[in-house]
This record gives C-alpha cells, structure tokens and sequence, in this order.
C-alpha cells in the first residue's frame, strides 16, 4: 500500500502542474486552475492520512536503479517512516489550507492560474525531497523546492523589489548548496552511493567506521548542513528570508514559513546518524545564534510580516539546535508544531493585510497598491506619511504602526492569530509550542548536564534567552495590531473581516496549534512514541562527563541509579530513553514558563498599558536598538565586502579581460598576420607556385617541341613506321 | 620456276606496294597499294608452302586464301572509312585531312 499512495501524493500536485503547463503551450490558461490545485493538494492530503497505519518500525528502503555508470550506481527511491509520514502530513496539510486561503486572497489575480500552478509543483517538488530515500533524490528535490520559491517570491516581478528578492533568495541559497554538493560528493567517494538506508546505504557504512579518524565526517556533516544553513536561513545566510517576503503572503506561509525553510531542518534530521560531536556542536551554535539574532531583530520591526519572517528564522534556529544538541525528536516535534502555527500567524497577518489594503475596491488588487506605494517612496526613503513617522518603505497596510484596535473589526483573525502566539510564546500546557519548544530546551540542558559540556550551558541560556525574547516580540504584534485604539481611522474604517475561504483555514490551523492534534493523543510526549531517533554511531559523551557528577545533576536530584546507567551505556541512549524523566526536564520547564512569562509581561507593560515607553527604552539603549534595527548590519556587510569585493574583482577581470587577454589575442593576430603570414605568403608565392610554373614551363616547352613530329600526315607515319623497320631490320639481322 | 621466282616477284609486288601507299595523294590509291603487299604476302605463303614442305601439306595455300578473304574485308571496311572522311572532310586526300597535326 506505500508505494501507490506515494506515488499518487507525488502525482496529484505533479498532474495540476503538468495540466497548467500542457494548457500553456497551447497560449490558453484555464481560469478554475485553483480548483484543480486544490483538489489534487486534497486527495494528497487524504493519502498522507491513509499512510499513517503503513508506518513500520524497521521500514526498509523501496528503490529502483537509475542510472548505471561502470561502477557507478544511482537509484532512485521511497523510504518511508514515521519522520516521513509526519512531513507529508504537515506538507499536506499546510499545502492545502494555504491553496484554500489563496483562492479568496489572490482572487482577481491577473496571473491567478499560474500562482496555483506554482503552487502545485512547489508541493510535488517538497513531497518529492521528503519521500526520497537517497541523497541525490534529496538534492533534486531540494533544488526545485528552490527553483518554486523563487517563482513565488517574484511572483509579483513588477515590483523592482519582488524581482531583487527572488533573485536574492536564488542566488543566497545557493551558496549554501554549494557546500552541500560538496558535502555529498565526500560521502560519494568514501561510500560509492548516493543510499542513505539499507544494507549498502550511507547510514550502514557510516555505522561500521569504527572509532578511527572521523574529521573528514565532521566536515562532511557540516558541509552539508550548509545547504541547511542556506534553506533554512541560518545565521550567516539568513538575509534573503526576510527579503522573501515581497511574494504573496499565501507564499510567505507555506514556503518561507511552514516547510521549505524547514527543509534545511528535515535534511539535517535526515543526516542525523553521520553527524559527530564536532559537526553536531557546529550545528547546535548556528542554531543557537540565529535563534537570538533574529529574534532581537524581530523586536524592533514594524512591518508585520517582516516580524515573522524573523520570528520564522529563530525558531528555525531552535530546531537547529535541538538536532546539534542530539533531540532529534525534539527538533521534528518543533518542525511540525512550528509548521501549523507559523503557517497560521502567516495566514492571519494576510488576512490583516487584505483587510487593510486600502484601495482594493475589488479584493486581491492589493498587489497593484504595493507596487505604487512601492513606487511611490522609492528614490525617497525620508518620505513621510500622514501618520507623522517614517514608513521606510514598509506598505501601509503592513506596517503594524498603521494597525490598532482590530479585534473587533477582525474577530475570527485575532482570536486564531492570538492562539498561534500563545503557541509560539510557549505558554504552557495547553498550546502545542510549548511543548516542542520545551523538549529543545531540555534537550539543550540535558546534554549540557550528561556531557558537562560548558558549550551548551551556554547555548541553554542562549536558548532561554530567545524564547523570552519570541514571547515579548509576538505579544507586541498582537498589542500593536488588534488592541489599543486605531491608529488609521481611514485604514480601520475600511477594514472587515476576510471572507470564508480565508477564515477556514486559520480556524483549521488554530486547532492544529493545540498538542492534542499534533501528537494524536492527550500525552504530548507521546511523540516519542512516533518518531524514533536514529543512533548516532559517533556520538559519545566525552569521557570526563560520566566521571564527575556534573553540580546541576546532582542538585536536580538525580538518582544514583541514573548516573550509573549513563556510565554504563553513554549518556547518548541514556538521555533518549529517559528523556521525559531527566531531571533537566524539570528544569528546562520552570525555566521556560518564567521567560515567556516575563515576555509576555514586559510586553503587556511595554505596548499595552504603556507603563513603560518603547521610544524611550530605546533611545536609553540607542547602540543596541541601532544594531537590532540595521539587523546586525549583515546586509550592509554583504554588500559592503562581498557585493563590492565581487563588484571590484568584476571590475579587474574586466579590465584585465580588455587590456590583457585581448592585449594577448591581439598581439598573436599581429604576429601571425604580419610575420607569419607574410613568410608563409612569400613561401608559397616564390617556391611552391614557382615549382609549379617550372614544371609547367619545362612541360610546354618539351611539348612545343615534340609536337612537330605530330604532322598528321598518315603517310608520314607509315615512312616512319618503314623506317624503323628497316632499322630493325638492320639492327637484329645477325639473328635473321 | 624456283622459290626464288617466287620470292623475287613477291619482293617486286610489296615494293610497288609500299611505293605507292607512301607516295599516292589519293585514299583509293593507297588502298590500292595495300592490297599489293597483301598480295605479295599471299604469293610468298603459296610459295613457301609449294616448296619447303611436303605436297600433301597445303597449309600456306590455305593461309593465302584467308589472306585474300581479309583483303577483301579490309577493302570493303577501308572504303568505308574513306566515304566517312568524304563526308567529314570534303577530300580523299591524307595529307589534307591533318586535323591531328600537333
């Protein structure tokens, strides 16, 4: 049964793709492509439901060959477990309560069918990396997940700023999958397949390596994070997410929110067994610091989906570093839960954007209204509106300063939005990112505890640090937008709430924010139960750690009985297996709630009694607030250094492409024409024709002389022939 | 009546013959001339065979009349030739018709 509704999950979206472009060739679109989008996206997400009770504990790989080279062997190939099962359920189910959305949001589209049909192949371009059970498979996958988001981004190519983005997206990324080719071919040449499980696969080889020199696997493990760094938008290849933004926000949500960014994330999950403690530390401190830069940068801006672009990288951040720090269950729970509340917040604040969009007299032109507002302040960055602040260029209808008071315009929008934002401050118990964002952070501190490791204490408090930091950022957006009273009598005035096809799918998703949903039962540990972590043959806890009590252990109380057995096994399985009931688990829960507690509070303080003044919080801290504002400066440094370095070294090669290379082809084109050319033209003209000439000359003048025997008179000849005979006569007439 | 009678006679017929084909301006006169060498040729077969081998053996008399069935088909084939260069060249002459004159 896994291998047909594999197969029809991958064929349905691959159909309506095919469908529009089959039309296309013909020069017609067809106006219902959404409908046809929407229902393959449907019955895919009605498989992915029906494969659930196909998940097996040990599933083995379904592959075929592809391609056969000598000894080279690629194939090509399923594999399907519970890690799967849960992505093409999330990919599905995200995919389709975004095609529902867009059908209201992008209506009077005049590229409608198209965004449907981008759509289409973005979702069987994700299916196809998630099923995949090879790493070329992944990286096709991967590529045209790529290719996708940066059809969507500049999906609006009008705006100059859509086309910088994708073109920024493309290019960023790619830069990233430059280390992760890289990263494949290593494990290529050790392991001669592309197969990551079976006998022969790449995990199986890995396992047997034996505890010899394992650096080359470091750098191969983090060489392929790399790719994950660049799809993921991690620190320092994060900029081009928030620049994604320009594409539709239907696109925002299911691409740079809900599954492509989480690709990096899958992909590192997926490479979970090669990773070595190096490459996983590696791992756990990008993770960690992207969670801290993009959260400080998401405090101070005011554009509401640019706040959750950044809100998207920390948490993404997050699921780094719970994979770096050995939760990989952890990390996919984060994956999954973040997936559906993100993609509602997304959702929600198009829902507020469509709302706000004030000249749509008929809704979904608001793309038009973008482009002349864009147009508008281009070239004129100090432009002021009527709202007496600098828009810097940020659309009205996005800019959270222009919102205020919208709860009772937009009930549906902000009772579902303030459910995902619950969810993703981590309130407790209730709300499902709590729960995943939790398990990280226990996860954190239990390795941190088990292998005494200052690294990550270190990236524990970092960890904790954002998550206070999320909850105060989220509850501002949720202040500044839906309380307060309206700051754009105009924009509020004309606000409503969204039509049906918008609601329903933030109703859906506000239910999928809830544990209960996420994890198919009341115990959100019971993930556990589903997605197993692979064992980590190089992983072992450093051989000081099971010595020495660490303090923190044995303040939380661990029982001895639990030291030895992390003495006896490693604290790799140890933390595993007992995981829930680690004492770090404790810990990292109190913690936790005290943070967010304090986030959500100094937000509440900060936005909506206005105890104290954000302005003023910020002109006391002026040098931090410009830092978070010109978000760490990575563009300007990009574009400072390595934009200008390329511009420069273009400029050189220029240069040097004129003057010398050409200097050079020019110089052999003097030099062949004048001497060699010449010697070679006076060669032939003196030597070779006068050969020619001379045997020519001595040809005619022979031949001027012997034809005067030719007289033509036959009677001559016979005197001759007379002649000769009675010559030879004479000459042989001793034999006579 | 010896051999050499003959052969003397056969001498005088082939000098004729070629006197004539090389000095004669017209075709038909140097056809002629060729006809007096076959002759002599013949005359020297019939001779030679009369008296060098025996008179049963009539081998050479035999060649000879070949040899006169060949001059007659010579004759007819050479005045054919002759009528073909008529018409091409207007003139019997040889030494008119010098078109391969180097």
């Amino acid at each position: 049964m896994v291998v047909p509704l594999i197969s029809i999950i991958l064929l349905c979206p691959l159909a309506a793709f095919a469908f529009f472009g089959l039309l296309s060739l013909t020069g017609r679109n067809y106006s219902r492509q959404d409908l046809v989008s929407t229902a393959a996206m449907l019955i895919a997400a009605i498989c992915s439901f029906l494969l659930l009770p196909q998940i097996t504990s040990h599933p083995e790989p379904i592959s075929i060959p592809w391609i056969e080279i000598d000894q080279i062997k690629l194939s090509m190939g399923f594999y399907f477990d519970s890690v799967t099962a849960v992505m093409l359920l999330v990919v599905t189910i995200v995919s389709s309560l975004v095609h529902i959305f867009s059908i209201g949001y992008m209506h009077g589209d005049p590229r409608y069918p198209r965004f449907f049909a981008f759509l289409s192949l973005f979702s069987f371009s994700m299916l196809f990396l998630v099923v995949s059970d090879n790493l070329l498979g992944i990286y096709i996958g991967w590529e045209l997940v790529g290719l996708c988001s940066y059809l969507l981004i500049g999906f609006w190519f009008e705006k100059d700023s859509a086309a910088d983005a994708c073109k920024k997206a493309f290019l960023t990324t790619r830069v990233g999958d430059v280390g992760m080719f890289v990263g494949m071919m290593m494990l290529f040449t050790k392991f001669h397949t592309f197969a990551l499980y079976g006998d022969g696969g790449i995990f199986a080889a890995v396992a047997n390596l034996g505890s010899g020199d394992i650096v080359w696997l470091s750098i191969a493990g983090v060489l392929i994070f790399c790719g994950a760094i660049g799809k993921s938008a991690q620190v320092p290849l994060h900029t081009w997410l928030p620049d994604a933004m320009e594409g539709p926000t239907p696109v925002s949500a299911l691409i740079h929110a809900a599954t492509m960014v989480a690709a990096g994330v899958y992909l590192t999950a997926r490479m979970f067994p090669i990773l070595t403690p190096d490459s996983s530390l590696t791992i756990a401190y990008v993770g960690g610091i992207t969670a801290i830069v993009a959260a400080t940068i998401a405090i101070v801006r005011f554009d509401i989906k640019r706040v959750l672009a950044y809100s998207t990288i920390s948490q993404l951040g997050y699921m780094m570093l719970g994979i770096g720090a050995g939760s990989y269950v952890a990390g996919l729970f984060h994956l999954t839960t973040h997936a559906f509340f993100k993609a509602l917040l997304f959702l929600g604040s198009g829902s507020v954007i469509h709302a706000l969009a004030v000249h749509n007299g008929s809704h979904g032109d608001e793309h038009d209204h973008e482009s002349e507002h864009h147009d508008a302040d281009h070239g004129d960055t100090e432009h002021h509106d009527d709202a007496g602040f600098d828009s810097h260029g940020i659309p009205a209808e996005q800019d959270m300063r222009h919102m205020g008071g919208l709860r009772k315009k937009m009930p549906i929008t902000f009772l579902t939005m303030l459910i995902a934002t619950l969810s993703i401050s981590g309130v407790p118990f209730v709300f499902s990112g709590f729960w995943s964002k939790d398990a990280i952070l226990a996860g954190v501190l239990d390795r941190a505890m088990a292998w005494d490791s200052v690294h990550y204490y270190i990236l524990f408090i970092i960890a904790l640090g954002a998550a206070g930091i999320t909850a105060f950022y989220m509850f501002r957006l949720i202040f500044m937008t839906f309380f307060g009273k309206p700051r754009n009598r105009e924009m509020y005035d004309h606000a409503h709430e969204s039509p049906g096809s918008m609601a329903i799918p933030l109703i859906i998703l506000a239910v999928l924010s809830f544990p209960i949903v996420n994890t198919w039962s009341f115990n959100p540990w019971s993930f556990d139960k589903h997605v197993k972590a692979p064992k980590q043959p190089h992983v072992h806890a450093p051989a000081h750690a099971s010595e020495e009590r660490p303090v923190l252990y044995a303040l939380a109380g661990a029982s001895n009985a639990h030291a030895a057995e992390d003495a006896g096994h490693g604290a790799h399985d140890a933390a595993h297996d007992h995981h829930a009931h680690s004492p770090a688990h404790t810990i990292a829960m109190v913690l936790s709630i005290i943070v967010a507690s304090f986030g959500i509070l100094l937000s509440y303080l900060f936005y909506h009694r206005k105890v104290f003044s954000a302005e003023g919080a910020a002109s006391r801290l002026r040098p931090l607030y410009n830092l978070c504002w010109g978000k760490y400066y990575f563009d300007e440094f990009y574009n400072g250094v390595i934009v200008a370095l390329s511009v420069a070294w273009a400029g050189f090669l220029r240069v040097f492409d004129l003057r010398v290379i050409d200097g050079i082809v020019n110089l052999v084109g003097f030099i062949t024409r004048a001497v060699v050319a010449a010697f070679t033209g006076w060669f032939d003209n003196k030597f070779v024709d006068g050969l020619v000439n001379w045997v020519a000359q001595i040809t005619w003048s022979v031949g001027g002389r012997i034809r005067r025997i030719q007289t033509g008179a036959i009677q001559n000849y016979l005197l001759i022939v007379l002649g000769g005979v009675v010559l030879l006569i004479l000459i042989f007439r001793r034999y006579l | 009546m010896t051999l050499q009678h003959y052969l003397v006679i056969s001498a005088i017929l082939f000098t004729l013959g070629v006197f004539a084909v090389l000095t004669r301006r017209n075709a038909i006169s140097i056809l002629m001339g060729i006809e007096l060498i076959l002759n002599s040729c013949n005359l020297n077969f019939a001779a030679f065979s009369r008296f060098m081998t025996p008179a049963q053996d009539i081998n050479g008399q035999i060649i000879a009349i070949f040899g006169i069935v060949l001059a007659a088909a010579e004759a007819a084939v050479f005045l054919a030739i002759i009528l073909a260069i008529y018409r091409e060249f207007g003139t019997i002459q040889p030494d008119q018709t010098d078109t391969l004159k180097g």
